[in-house]
Order: C-alpha cells, then sequence, then structure tokens
C-alpha cells in the first residue's frame, strides 16, 4: 500500500457551492475524497496506525494539496471499520453502503455485484442501479486478512507488493496450497521453498490459493451482472485474474481515472453532498 | 570440542538466518539476515557478515554446521557445509552451553514454536512442536508491529505499560488480527491492544507446552524471546519460572556448534 495525496486542478473550491467529504477508516489505509458540487477533487490514502490518528492524517493530506481547512468543510462522512474514531464526521454509514454507492458512481448504473477486497476483510455487495445495497455477504473469519497478508507475503519472499500480482498470472503450473486459512497458505508457501519450487510457481501458488478462498465467498452470495471489484486488492492482478477464471464472470474493467481503493471514501462522500443538500 | 578449530553454526529457519561463529566455548561473532527466497544466499550472508563480525575471514572457518528448517539446502558446494543437526538436537546442545542448569527449552521462532526436554548432556527427553493453526506467531507479532506503526521493542515496551486486560482470538492468527483491528476501532488504548497480541502468542506457546512435562530450569529462546512483554505472562501461564537465554535467537546455530563431530 502507498501513501499519496492529489487533486484535480482544474477545480476551484472558492466557486463550490457544497464542499462534501469522505473519510474511509480502514484496517490497512485510511482514505479521503474531497468532492466540489459533486465532482471529485482531492483525494489521499494513508497508512492506518490508530484509527483516530490516521483519519486526522487521511484528511489533513488531502486538505494540504488545497487550500482549504477542515472548517471549510460543509459535510464530512466517515465509513470503514474504524468509523467510529472519526471525531470531525458529522455522521457514520457502513462501508457496505458507501461502497455499493461510489461503485455505482464510479462504474454506472449497471453494476449489481461488487466486491470489496480490503486489508482486514473482504464483502460481496448487492446493490440497485441507484448504488442502493440491497444484500451483502461478509467473509468468515478463516478468510480474515487477506489483503494484510499480501504484504507480509511479498516480504518474506523479498518482492514489492506491487509486483507480485503480475509475477502471479505467469505460470499455469504451480502447487496447490490450502485455500482454507492464510496462515495455513503462507507457512506451506515456505515450506515449498524446501521442495525447491520456483520463486514464482510458489508466488502463482499463493494468489490462487487467496482468489479461491475470496470466490467461496462470492458464489456463496451469487454473481449478478454487471460485476466490479474494489478495494486495495483490485489492484492486484494475481487475485483479480484468477478470480475471474475461478468464478467465470468478468468483472468491469479498472477505470483509469478511479483508484479502486477509493470507492468507500468516494461513497461516503458522495453521502455527504447529499446530506448536506437536504439539510 | 577441538579447542583450537574455528567452527560455523549455522540455523537456516523460516524467517531469518542466522550465523555464529565460535572458538571452542567462545564466541567470536554472529549475524541475522532474513531467509527470503534463497536459502543458499541468505547463508552465504550471514556466514560472510558473522565472519566480519567475528575478525576472520571464511578461509579460517575449520567447518561449518546448518541446522534449521531449510538446513538439507545448506548443502551445496559454495557454503562447504560439513554436517547438519536436526534442530531439536541443536536447540538442546545449544541451550544447553547458554545455561548449564536448563533442562527445558521453550523456542519461539518465526514460523514455529518447539518445546524441548534434555538431560544434563543435552540428550534429548522430550519435544513437541506447535499444531498448525499456532504457525507463523512470529511473523504475527512483525505484522502487528508494523500495521501499528510500531517497531517490535516499542510494541513490547508499550505493552508493558497495559493497565486493562483486553482479549483477542484464542486460536489463530487471523482471528487475532482481526479482532486486534476491531479493538483498535473501538478505540482502545493502544497499550492494551500491543497487551493482547503478546498475551495471545504466549498462550498459544502455553498450550504447545500442556501435554508435556517441562523439568527445571525452563529457558526460553528464538527471536520472540527478546520481547519482555512475551516473557511477561509467560510464567504464570506454565506455571514454572522461566527464564531468557542471552542470544536467544542464536540457540540452534551455538547448538550446530557444540554439535560438530559428534560433540567431541
Amino acid at each position: 500500500m502507498s501513501e499519496y495525496a492529489s487533486i484535480n486542478e482544474q477545480l476551484d473550491w472558492t466557486r463550490a457551492k457544497v464542499i462534501a467529504a469522505g473519510v474511509d477508516s480502514g484496517a490497512v489505509s485510511s482514505k479521503a475524497v474531497i468532492l466540489l458540487d459533486g465532482q471529485p477533487y482531492a483525494f489521499s490514502q494513508v497508512r492506518t496506525r490508530t484509527p483516530k490518528e490516521s483519519a486526522f492524517s487521511a484528511i489533513n493530506a488531502a486538505l494540504a494539496k488545497t487550500h482549504l481547512k477542515l472548517e471549510n468543510i460543509h459535510y464530512l462522512v466517515a465509513t470503514g471499520r474504524g468509523r467510529t474514531q472519526v471525531p470531525f464526521a458529522r455522521k457514520t454509514i457502513s462501508e457496505i453502503a458507501c461502497g455499493a454507492a461510489g461503485a455505482v458512481h464510479i462504474w454506472g448504473p449497471s453494476v449489481r455485484t461488487v466486491l470489496d477486497a480490503g486489508g482486514e476483510s473482504c464483502k460481496v455487495i448487492h446493490c440497485t442501479e441507484k448504488g442502493r445495497a440491497t444484500a451483502f455477504l461478509w467473509n468468515d473469519k478463516c478468510a480474515a486478512g487477506i489483503g494484510r497478508y499480501m504484504e507480509t507475503f511479498a516480504d518474506l519472499v523479498k518482492k514489492e507488493v506491487t509486483e507480485i500480482g503480475n509475477i502471479a498470472l505467469q505460470s499455469d503450473q504451480f502447487p496447490k496450497l490450502s485455500d482454507f486459512c492464510a496462515v495455513y497458505a503462507q507457512s506451506e508457501a515456505l515450506d515449498l521453498i524446501r521442495s525447491k519450487v520456483p520463486l514464482e510457481q510458489v508466488i502463482v501458488a499463493y494468489h490462487y490459493a487467496m482468489a479461491k478462498r475470496i470466490s467461496t465467498l462470492v458464489a456463496r452470495s451469487g454473481v449478478k451482472k454487471d460485476f466490479v471489484i474494489i478495494g486495495g486488492l483490485a489492484k492486484n492482478p494475481g487475485i483479480t485474474d484468477w478470480l475471474e477464471s475461478i468464478l467465470k464472470v468478468s468483472r468491469l474493467a479498472p477505470k483509469p481515472e478511479w483508484d479502486p481503493t477509493l470507492t468507500a471514501a468516494l461513497g461516503a462522500a458522495l453521502f455527504a453532498d447529499a446530506s448536506y443538500r437536504r439539510q | 570440542m577441538n579447542k583450537e578449530k574455528i567452527l560455523a553454526g549455522l540455523d537456516a529457519g523460516h524467517v531469518n538466518t542466522k550465523a555464529i561463529i565460535m572458538r571452542g566455548q567462545e564466541i567470536l561473532g554472529y549475524c541475522t539476515v532474513p531467509t527470503g527466497f534463497d536459502v543458499v544466499a541468505a547463508a552465504q550472508t550471514a556466514l560472510n557478515d558473522a565472519s566480519d563480525n567475528a575478525g576472520i575471514s571464511r578461509g579460517e572457518l575449520g567447518g561449518i554446521v546448518a541446522t534449521g528448517i531449510f538446513k538439507d539446502m545448506t548443502k551445496v558446494p559454495p557454503l562447504n557445509v560439513t554436517q547438519t543437526v536436526p534442530e531439536y538436537a541443536a536447540d538442546a546442545k545449544g541451550a544447553l552451553f547458554l545455561n548449564k542448569n536448563s533442562r527445558t527449552v521453550i523456542d519461539v521462532g518465526g514460523n514455529i514454536q518447539k518445546a524441548i526436554r534434555y538431560d544434563q548432556n543435552g540428550n534429548l527427553l522430550d519435544v513437541n512442536q506447535n499444531d498448525k493453526c499456532a504457525d507463523g506467531l512470529g511473523i504475527f507479532y512483525t505484522t502487528m508491529a508494523k500495521a501499528m506503526g510500531l517497531s517490535e521493542q516499542e510494541l513490547s515496551e508499550l505493552a508493558l505499560k497495559s493497565t486493562t486486560n483486553l482479549s483477542i482470538a484464542i486460536q489463530c492468527a487471523l482471528s487475532a488480527e482481526s479482532d486486534a483491528i476491531d479493538l483498535m476501532c473501538q478505540g482502545r488504548d493502544i497499550a492494551d491492544v500491543a497487551d493482547a497480541i503478546s498475551r495471545f502468542i504466549v498462550e498459544r506457546v502455553a498450550d504447545m507446552c500442556t501435554p508435556m512435562s517441562l523439568t527445571k530450569e525452563i529457558v526460553v529462546a528464538g527471536g520472540l524471546a527478546k520481547s519482555q512483554a512475551l516473557i511477561k505472562h509467560l510464567p504464570s501461564l506454565i506455571k514454572q519460572d522461566v527464564s531468557v537465554l542471552n542470544l536467544p535467537e542464536y540457540v540452534g546455530a551455538i547448538g550446530a556448534v557444540i554439535s560438530y563431530e559428534g560433540g567431541k
């Protein structure tokens, strides 16, 4: 996970009527999105340490790119696992509702199933053409932490977390690992070293096992088209491509202008925008 | 043991590779490097750096004895490994060398932990290893420190300041991580969460020890032995006093050297 902040230079906040923001306090990273009259303006992502401190870092990182101050924001909604720890939020909304709203905003009204594959949890959300979540399925505990374990795994094999996803597509030949539990899979992956399995194959094997694990969750809830993937793991082709091949379902292609990690934060900002207008 | 010969002990573990250089009973130098995915390269680096640390050249080494989960992979030409020793045997010999009165060693490593009981000559009497659900506790500890933006040392120091007993998972590191994150998201004190993480690990270690009788004195080895927060909870859980060995992560490597040519 990399930390960054950026803004859309085309917009001028001094002319905006509604300045709305969303903060997504996640288990691994905290994200902020600021909208000017519904238009995406500023974005940030920082690593989560304690949820409260990281919520401040995320919004401050986005604000630092502008000349905005926190008090200039008309309405701010917090979402994510640590959403109750965001003291400057006017309201909190679940990441289920925000994920669906954000995904429909990014990909359009055809989206019916959203897989949110994050650092600590995975969830499958069904939604309406307006982005309203109608049902969801959360991972069971044995499938927790797949996102964070990707970083741990990358450290163990001394690779960057951004490169292992591509390596994971370079081979069709690989040994099978436990696809029930990331702890088992990690331990088994380490033991493959002893059987002199090439590193590339171990990386493929690990990604395949994790994609298989996530696929059971998606299959259980059922996929209605269109299907999209959001959250940090959406940027790992080793997960997304294997998942598509296991599920035999294609997802809508990622939008180059949107980092899928920011989807729930965007959803929160959209709720903030709507809440302010309703006041 | 040959008093004149300089020997190297190499412990090729799941997570870290440790090397130690000894002359007779004297420890001259040591070094730890991450194993990564190239066991041989890690072993080379560890041996070179440990030799530098000892102030000797690789050529002065009279023999290299390897142990650790990847010991057999180190038996390739560039390394000149003279012999290999099973991990349990090496741990027993190493722990006895570092503490003459010890009869049980609890080794808490990166991916696995084990308890080993031995006699006054370092001969094995009993061993036990964690079940698979408790794999990766060392890796988990590192991951959690990183998640909280702390070093492992800071996590331990913080945990010692905890005032409230919180609890995370009873079985596996995945659930523990998930529970720890939940506690953070409820705004619980970070010191209490750090303590809960430490206690979770120690409880797993204590669970592993239940089926065997632990003979005094009990010593703790492995990288995690350096965490005071962990060691704090161990005596009450296993109902016995424990002490931490000097150079706890080098126990296997030292034991390998002691086992050279059958421990002559």
